[in-house]
C-alpha cells in the first residue's frame, strides 16, 4: 500500500466524495501510512480554515439599483412595442380579486406550514436502528429506525439495545440502559457523549477523528474497536479490544492498546492502564494507587507483580510518581524489558518527553505481540530454540 | 418522507420561479433575498474584498438571471444555474480587468458573529482575517471552487457541473487548496483549536 500513497484522494475523502469501498481502502492506507496520515492532518486544517469564512450580507442599496434597472428595462420594452397593453400580470391589489388571491395564498401558507411541520425533511445525522426493544430519541421511540442529530439523546430501557452508524466512518452499538448524545459530526471531528451505561465503538477512520466524552475522560479514537461503560457516579471502564484508544482530561492522558483497559474517576481522569490478564493483586492495587492513596504500598504489589507486556502499566506510572518512586519504577522496567541505547536513567528521571516515547515505541512490540497469544505461541513454534 | 419533504421544498421554489417568469417583481425580490448574500459573498471572496466590484458583479448576475428566467426549463438545479451565472461573471469581470486586484485594506465590513467572549471573539476574527487573505492569493481556478464548496455546500458533481470541469479536477483543486491554506496558514493552528 505505501506505493499507492492516497494524497491526491484525501480532501475528497474528508468530504466523503469517495466511493465507499475506495474510501475503505484510503482509510486503511491511513492506518499504515504516517506520510498520508500527515497529508490527511493538513488536508483537515485546510478544511477547518476553509470553513472558518463567513458569508458576508449583500449591501442593502444592492436592490434599489437592481430595481431602477428592472423598471428602465421594462420602460424600453414598452415602448419598443408600441401602444399594446402588456396583459394584466399579478394584480393581487384590485378589489375582491385582490381579497381571493390573498385568502388562497393564506391557505397555501397553511398548507405549506403543515406540509412542512409534518414532513420536515431529516435533519443531518446519524442513522441508529433498534437492535431490540424500542430505543428513544430525545424522548420519542424510533421505532425500527431513527435519525440522531447533533444535541439529541438516544436511551435505551432494559432490554433494548440499538445501533448507531457513526458518519461513514464506523459503528456504536448501545446496551440496555444507556444515555448518549450526538455533541457533534463534521469532516474533522465526530463526537459523542455517553453519560451513562455502555456503548460498543468500532472505527475505521484514520486517528483522532471519533471522540466520546464521559463525565470524567474523553476517549479519543486511534483506529480501533472498544467497549466503554460509565455508571452512575461518572466513573468509566474502558475495554480496547483493537488498536489504541487515548483517554484524556486536561494534563492527564492513557494509552490503552488493545487487550488493556482503563479506570477513570470524576475529579481524577483517566487511571493507569493495564492489561486485562494482569494478575489481580496488581490490578487491586493500581486501583488503590490511582484512587485511593494506596501509596508506597501498592506501587511495591505492582512492581513485584508486574511481567514483561505490564511495562504498559509501569512506563504510564513513570510521570505519575514522585522522583523516589520513579526510579524504583524504572530499575523494575529496565530489569523487564532493557532500554533502548538511546533512553538514559537521566533522561527518564527527569522525564525527557523524547526518550519516554522513544522507548514507548520500543515496548509496543511487546504489548502488541503479547497481545496475540495465538500469534505468540506460533511464533515460538517455528522459532529455532 | 423525505422525498415528500424534498418536494414540498421544491414546490415552493417552483413558485417562486414561475411567479418570475409571469414577470412578478415580488418574486424576484423574494429570491434576490434568499441568494443575494451568497453571490455576493462569491463575488467579493472573488475579487479579493473588493465590495465595489463585489456589488457590480452582484446586480450583474441578478439582471441576468431576471432577464434569462423565462428560458430556465427546471431540468437543472436552480442553484447549479444561478451559481454558474455567478461564477462567469466574476471570470468575466476579471477578464475585462486583465489582473488581479491586490487584497489591500478590504474586508472592513462588520460581520454578524455569534455572542461569545471578547478573546474568543478576537481570536475568531484572526483566523477569519488570515483565511481571507490566503484565499485572495489563491489561483482564480482553485479560489472558485473553495468558494464553490464553502459557500454553496456543493457537492463535487455540482462543483463540476457549474464550472463544466470534471468531478476528478474538482477534488485535486480542492486538495490543492486546503494544502496551500494549511501551508500559509500554519501558525494559525492553536488559534482554531482555541476559538472553537
Amino acid at each position: 500500500m505505501y506505493g499507492n500513497h492516497v494524497k491526491q484522494h484525501l480532501s475528497a475523502y474528508a468530504h466523503g466524495e469517495l466511493a465507499e469501498e475506495f474510501a475503505a481502502r484510503v482509510a486503511a492506507h491511513l492506518g499504515d501510512c504516517s506520510v498520508c496520515r500527515a497529508g490527511f492532518d493538513e488536508i483537515k486544517f485546510g478544511i477547518r480554515l476553509a470553513e472558518s469564512l463567513p458569508v458576508v450580507a449583500a449591501p442593502d442599496s444592492l436592490w434599489s439599483g437592481i430595481e431602477k434597472s428592472l423598471v428602465e428595462s421594462a420602460r424600453t420594452k414598452h415602448h419598443n412595442t408600441a401602444t399594446l397593453p402588456s396583459p394584466p400580470r399579478f394584480k393581487f391589489f384590485d378589489g375582491w380579486r385582490r381579497l381571493a388571491v390573498a385568502g388562497v395564498a393564506a391557505c397555501f401558507v397553511l398548507l405549506a406550514g403543515a406540509v412542512w411541520f409534518y414532513l420536515a425533511p431529516p435533519r443531518a445525522g446519524w442513522e441508529v436502528s433498534s437492535l431490540a426493544g424500542d430505543p428513544r430519541i430525545d424522548s420519542e421511540p424510533i421505532g425500527a429506525k431513527g435519525r440522531l442529530v447533533v444535541g439529541d439523546w438516544l436511551e435505551t430501557g432494559e432490554g433494548e439495545r440499538a445501533q448507531i452508524k457513526v458518519a461513514n466512518i464506523g459503528q456504536v452499538e448501545v446496551d440496555p440502559h444507556t444515555r448518549i448524545r450526538l455533541v457533534e459530526t463534521r469532516v474533522t471531528e465526530h463526537r459523542l457523549e455517553l453519560q451513562r451505561g455502555r456503548m460498543h465503538a468500532k472505527i475505521w477512520a484514520p486517528p483522532r477523528l471519533f471522540f466520546v466524552n464521559t463525565p470524567s475522560a474523553v476517549a479519543a479514537d486511534l483506529g480501533c474497536a472498544y467497549t466503554l461503560e460509565v455508571d452512575e457516579n461518572g466513573g468509566s471502564i474502558l475495554h480496547v479490544t483493537s488498536g489504541w484508544v487515548a483517554l484524556e482530561t486536561g494534563a492527564r492522558e492513557s494509552f490503552v492498546p488493545a487487550g488493556a483497559a482503563c479506570v477513570t474517576r470524576p475529579g481524577v481522569g483517566p487511571g493507569t492502564p493495564y492489561f486485562e490478564d494482569a494478575p489481580a493483586t496488581l490490578i487491586t492495587a493500581l486501583s488503590k494507587l490511582d484512587f485511593d492513596n494506596g501509596g508506597a504500598e501498592a506501587l511495591d504489589l505492582i512492581l513485584f507483580n508486574a511481567r514483561k507486556r505490564d511495562t504498559l502499566t509501569l512506563w504510564h506510572l513513570l510521570a505519575r510518581v514522585g522522583e523516589t518512586e520513579r526510579a524504583l519504577v524504572y530499575d523494575r522496567m529496565a530489569a523487564l524489558v532493557p532500554p533502548p541505547a538511546n533512553v538514559t536513567r537521566e533522561g527518564v528521571m527527569r522525564l525527557d518527553r523524547e526518550m519516554l516515547n522513544s522507548w514507548k515505541d520500543q515496548l509496543e512490540s511487546t504489548w502488541m505481540f503479547e497481545s496475540m497469544p495465538t500469534l505468540r505461541k506460533a511464533l515460538r513454534n517455528i522459532m529455532p530454540k | 418522507m423525505e422525498s415528500c419533504a424534498a418536494m414540498a421544498e421544491r414546490l415552493s421554489g417552483e413558485q417562486i420561479i414561475e411567479a418570475c417568469q409571469l414577470g412578478d417583481r415580488e418574486a424576484f425580490r423574494h429570491l434576490f433575498e434568499q441568494h443575494k448574500d451568497r453571490v455576493y459573498s462569491v463575488a467579493l471572496y472573488f475579487f479579493g474584498g473588493d465590495e465595489a466590484t463585489a456589488s457590480d458583479v452582484t446586480q450583474q448576475v441578478f439582471l441576468k438571471l431576471f432577464g434569462k428566467i423565462e428560458q430556465f426549463q427546471g431540468d437543472a438545479e436552480f442553484t447549479t444555474w444561478l451559481y454558474r451565472m455567478a461564477t462567469n461573471a466574476c471570470i468575466d469581470e476579471q477578464r475585462k480587468r486583465r489582473r488581479f486586484l491586490p487584497f489591500g485594506d478590504a474586508f472592513k465590513l462588520s460581520e454578524p458573529r455569534a455572542k461569545s467572549k471578547p478573546d474568543e471573539r478576537a481570536a475568531r476574527a484572526e483566523v477569519s482575517d488570515s483565511v481571507k487573505r490566503a484565499v485572495a492569493t489563491l489561483k482564480p481556478k482553485l479560489r472558485v471552487v473553495m468558494l464553490l464548496k464553502y459557500f454553496e455546500e456543493l457537492s463535487y458533481e455540482e462543483i463540476a457541473e457549474v464550472l463544466d470541469i470534471s468531478k476528478g479536477t474538482v477534488a485535486s483543486r480542492l486538495n490543492r487548496g486546503h494544502k496551500i491554506l494549511a501551508r500559509k496558514l500554519g501558525h494559525l493552528r492553536g488559534s482554531l483549536v482555541h476559538s472553537e
